[in-house]
């Protein structure tokens, strides 16, 4: 019951959190230099004006009304459906992403000799720029026929987002599976439990409380993923696509990107909720925090 | 209780072992040097040693959860890896080393699960494993809610529950309060007594050392070695009142002397190189 109430307290200081940044917003803004300003000679300040900050009440105004002339449907709604079609190739990227995490970290777990010679291959592999690897993976994607099947542009995105989301959980993954206790190893061992048997009974069970943080950066990692390959693959429908396309109307509707922006967010609160789903299940017979020692 | 059969094989037959742990370095530790060490069936032998003597070092040998240096281990008359795999002992560790993620219960029931029981006589098996060690209250607790003792005789029911021929205890009385051990001592004696279980019981305590035992083996240090064994035999139908008899007594000051003795040794050897 104590992690009930303490449910609570996060959803209010979430809520807090977010009335602060607000209030912030709106204080620099009152006070801080129209175009700018200099600290020491450096460029620092960022301009308080209308263009570049536009009020809390504007943007959420912004939100409400029609997205343009010619389109009738207010832009809550347009952003609204730009982030769950994001959603779901951001926790189609994740799920997959995290399939492969933990296989390659079972196997690395399982066999030095592929650790050895695998795990500095997946850090090299994180350090592509995505920029680089959208049109890429586009192209191979391109050139996929299974039959009459065509390989989907949405699915190039959804493995650029598998792509980002799978490291932390081999990480993380193969860090937990190593966790499991000398002792426990031997109890394992003085039962005669074959390989498999320990790996599920006690690896993988040991792994999980370093697998849930993991989920949590795979999570935000394949959000990242998504939008920037929805940007660089000229992905329409996402909420990426929407960024771009209501920033070059920034000048004159200074809102309506941040509209945007503010659609980003729920779609990261949305894989951030799932994630905590997630942890409150797996995580529910743990011992609680305080007595892990 | 030496009955001629089938069951007059030895429990445990050490011959000529020894281990020694990163062997050619600097950190070379002789833990073990020409061990012979014999339990016959149904047999009770405990060892008693300082600190670091390598008590547990010998039990991991006999369980082979480590191979020896040199020399032979045989358990029920299978060479160690053998009977690891045909199960031929139950083993309480020094740490409980209980499944946080598991409840109390399914702790006892793990090594019938491994071993492919069905649910229903598992639980079984591990609720009568619970109520002997007076748990069956916290069967469905996790360990983390338990206090260290009552940990310790999670690992002892877990230890018991697939009724192995053979016991392998390390301190598992160590973390209880001393009503809970004698009650746990009883017990056990008459679960062996029962079963015909042999046991290899590792302690601190020469009370608790002379009271379970048909034979008590001191160990000395550096290298660890046996340097005495002192046989017991206060009967079968020990009950409470044999703490207090006089041969209970007798016993115990023999195997103090033994262990003092190369502790004198030691004191002496200090206080000739201090003279000169
Ligand atoms: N895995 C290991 N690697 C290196 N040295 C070890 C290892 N295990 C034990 N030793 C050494 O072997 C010696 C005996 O250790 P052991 O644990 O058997 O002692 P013990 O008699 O059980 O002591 P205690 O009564 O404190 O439990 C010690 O000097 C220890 O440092
Ligand atoms: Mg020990």
């Amino acid at each position: 019951m104590a992690r009930r109430g303490s449910a609570i307290r996060k959803t209010l200081l979430f809520v807090l959190a977010l009335v602060a940044a607000a209030a912030a917003w709106e204080l620099y803004k009152a006070i801080g230099p129209e175009d700018g300003g200099s600290i020491l000679g450096w460029k620092l300040l960022p301009r308080a004006n209308d263009v570049s900050m536009p009020h809390v009440w504007d943007v959420s105004a912004r939100l409400l009304d029609d997205e343009s002339r010619t389109s009738k449907r207010p832009i809550w709604r347009v952003v609204l459906s730009g982030a769950w079609y994001s959603f779901r190739l951001a926790l189609l990227g994740f799920l997959v992403g995290t399939a492969v995490g933990v296989a390659l970290a079972t196997v690395m777990a399982r066999f030095g000799i592929v650790k050895r010679g695998l795990l500095p291959y997946l850090v090299i592999s994180q350090t592509v720029p995505m920029i680089a690897l959208a049109p890429l993976v586009v192209s191979w994607g391109g050139k996929l026929h299974l039959g009459s099947w065509e390989w989907p542009k949405w699915l190039s995105v959804a493995v650029l987002g598998a792509f980002l989301a799978f490291f932390p959980v081999a990480v993380g993954t193969l860090r937990g599976l190593e966790s499991a206790s000398a002792t426990s190893i031997e109890l394992m061992r003085s039962f005669a439990a074959s390989g498999v048997q320990t790996m599920r009974k006690l690896r993988f069970p040991s792994a999980v409380p370093f697998v849930v943080p993991a989920l949590r950066l795979a999570a935000a990692a394949s959000v990242i993923g998504v939008v920037v390959a929805e940007i660089s693959t000229g992905l329409r429908g996402g909420i990426g696509r929407l960024i771009i396309e209501y920033a070059r109307q920034a000048s004159g509707d200074p809102p309506k990107v941040y509209a945007a922006v503010v659609g980003a967010a729920v779609l990261g609160l949305a894989m951030a909720g799932l994630v905590t789903v997630f942890d409150l299940v797996m995580m529910r017979r743990r011992p609680p925090a305080e007595e892990l020692t | 209780m030496t009955e001629v059969g089938a069951s007059a094989v030895p429990a445990v037959e050490v011959t000529g072992a020894g281990k020694v742990f990163n062997p050619g370095t600097t950190r070379q530790v002789d833990a073990l040097v020409a061990i012979d060490l014999h339990v016959g069936p149904g047999e009770f032998v405990s060892l008693i040693g300082p600190s670091g003597c390598g008590k547990s070092t010998l039990l991991r040998l006999v369980a082979n959860l480590i191979e020896p240096t040199s020399g032979s281990v045989r358990v029920n008359g299978k060479p160690a890896p053998q009977a690891r795999l045909d199960q031929e002992y139950g083993m309480a560790f020094q740490q409980a080393g209980l499944f946080e993620w598991r409840s109390v219960v399914k702790n006892v029931e793990l090594p019938l699960e491994l071993k492919g029981w069905d649910k229903g006589p598992r639980r079984q098996r591990a609720m009568e494993m619970l109520q002997l060690v007076k748990l069956g209250d916290f069967a469905e607790h996790r360990p983390w809610q338990l206090s260290g003792g009552m940990q310790q005789r999670v690992a002892i029911a877990r230890a018991l529950a697939a009724h192995p021929p053979l016991l392998l205890m390390d301190e598992p009385f160590g973390a209880l309060d001393e009503m809970t051990r004698e009650h746990m001592q009883a017990e056990l004696l008459r679960i062996c007594g029962e079963t015909g279980t042999s046991v290899l019981f590792v302690t601190h305590s020469i009370p608790e050392a002379v009271y379970l035992s048909d034979r008590v083996v001191v160990m000395s240090p550096r290298p660890g070695q046996i340097t005495t064994v002192v046989p017991v035999d206060l009967g079968s139908d020990r009950d409470l009142d044999t703490r207090e008899d006089a041969r209970f007594f007798e016993k115990v000051t023999e195997v103090r002397e033994a262990l003092r003795g190369h502790e004198v040794d030691e004191l002496e050897l200090a206080r000739g190189i201090g003279d000169v």
